[in-house]
């Protein structure tokens, strides 16, 4: 009787060696899993959601209307790379491009809730790329300028004339990009200022004296 | 995903219905653990039965090892569960009288709910006793109060105050627990038998 319950106790402690066993396993597991870095910011359901809405998207017109009366709260990001920011580029907009996102010293920009935070590209579609990493982050404020550059040549720098059967409306709009053009338009000359051509010098030309055919002396 | 509850994927009305359900199930296992007895309860103290630490040791390192694999698979998210503010002297304080009452009355607060449930005498009146103990507290809270503010740390963990990974803790931890349960079992084969 006494040797059955000893051997029952010695199956019981090679139990317990397994558990034990098995417990330090699981645990040491956790130290030797692979670690990656979870992603920070916004929850994905909540980030496809923002994704999918057209809010973030400002159009040219009003935007044109906060530049002109010089709304404080609007901070132009230009998206493009730096050659392409150089040769033209919206008043006043900070360079980030794309590439440079993630850069700490560039961060200051885009990670705040003072601004107005207005994303634009040629497209929209580097912009939209910048706000959806901005939007996934948590940041605030982001906007994208629908269309983009080319959208703001096609519509404020050179608008189409609308049909005469378009709404009086129409035509107000049309006044308004024409106005907002002139005052944008004044931006482009300085902007090419540098690299204006050489003038041709004004030849003037001073209409030679005929020679007067002798007339009939007197 | 997880916690369930905050993040809605159980609808909040269920809280307590499951919280009965969990609490029917941890007073189930005490008891089946033979924690109703208080002369089991009090053996760790005298080293004659190390149930209770062994017990409470498991389930702890346990449940923090599977919590930890669920948030490595991103079922549970471990920032959104629930950390108790540390009241360090308070904390310290309140143990030394807990761990007086716990070996002069055989039982600790759960364990005597559990005694009451199977009919136990000695349960009911260390329950009563449970009772005063936390009327005379609550009344006189405002006495206590400074003592428990001065000592709030807020919500922290060794992860924060040690600065190490959690899982070199949890690890840490489960090899002390292997430690203890071992040495416990050396000191009870040491320690006069005690048939209860």
């Amino acid at each position: 009787m006494s040797k059955r319950y000893k051997s029952k106790k010695i199956l019981a402690a090679g139990r317990y060696r397994i558990l034990a066993a098995i417990l330090l396993l699981l645990a040491g597991g956790l130290v030797l899993l692979p670690k990656f870095s979870e992603n920070e910011g916004i929850s994905p359901e909540l980030f496809v959601k923002n994704a999918l809405s057209t809010e973030r998207y400002i159009s040219t017109d009003q935007l044109a209307d906060k530049l002109i009366n010089e709304d404080p709260t609007v901070l132009l990001i230009d998206t493009r790379p730096e050659e392409e920011y150089a040769a033209y580029t919206l008043p006043d907009a900070v360079n980030v491009p794309l590439k440079e996102f993630f850069n700490e010293n560039l961060n200051a920009y885009l990670d705040q809730d003072v601004y107005d935070v207005i994303l634009f590209s040629n497209d929209n579609f580097y912009a939209n790329e910048a706000w959806m990493l901005g939007n996934r982050l948590g940041y605030t404020n982001l906007y994208v300028l629908k269309g983009g550059l080319n959208e703001w040549f096609g519509t404020i720098i050179n608008p189409e004339y609308p049909d005469e059967t378009m709404p009086r409306e129409a035509f107000e709009l049309y006044s308004f990009r024409k106005a907002a053009g002139m005052y944008f338009g004044v931006g482009i000359v300085q902007n090419s200022a540098q690299e204006k051509p050489k003038q041709k010098k004004k030849v003037v030309t001073v209409p030679k004296k005929k020679k007067r055919a002798p007339e009939g002396g007197c | 995903m997880g916690p369930l509850l905050p993040n809605e994927l159980i609808a909040i009305e269920w809280n307590y219905v499951i919280a009965i359900l969990i609490g029917i199930a941890f007073g189930y296992i005490m008891e089946a653990s033979g924690f109703s007895s208080s002369r089991k309860l009090v053996g760790v103290f005298y080293g004659y039965d190390f149930a209770v630490l062994k017990v409470f040791f498991t389930a702890a390192v346990v449940s923090v090892i599977g919590l930890y694999y669920m948030d490595y698979l991103n079922w549970v998210d471990i920032t959104q569960l629930f950390v108790q503010p540390t009241y360090l002297s308070a904390a310290i304080i309140g143990g030394m009288i807990m761990g007086v009452g716990f070996l002069t009355g055989g039982f600790c607060p759960g364990t005597s709910l559990c005694a009451v449930a199977i009919g136990k005498i000695d349960g009911m009146l260390f329950t009563v006793g449970l009772m005063i103990g936390i009327f005379v507290f609550s009344e006189l809270f405002a006495v206590f109060e400074p003592m428990f503010e001065r000592s709030n740390l807020g919500h922290i963990t060794m992860v924060d105050t040690l600065g190490i990974s959690p899982y070199w803790i949890i690890f840490g931890f489960t090899i002390i627990a292997v430690v203890v349960f071992a040495l416990s079992d050396i000191i009870r084969e040491k320690v006069k038998k005690v048939f209860y």
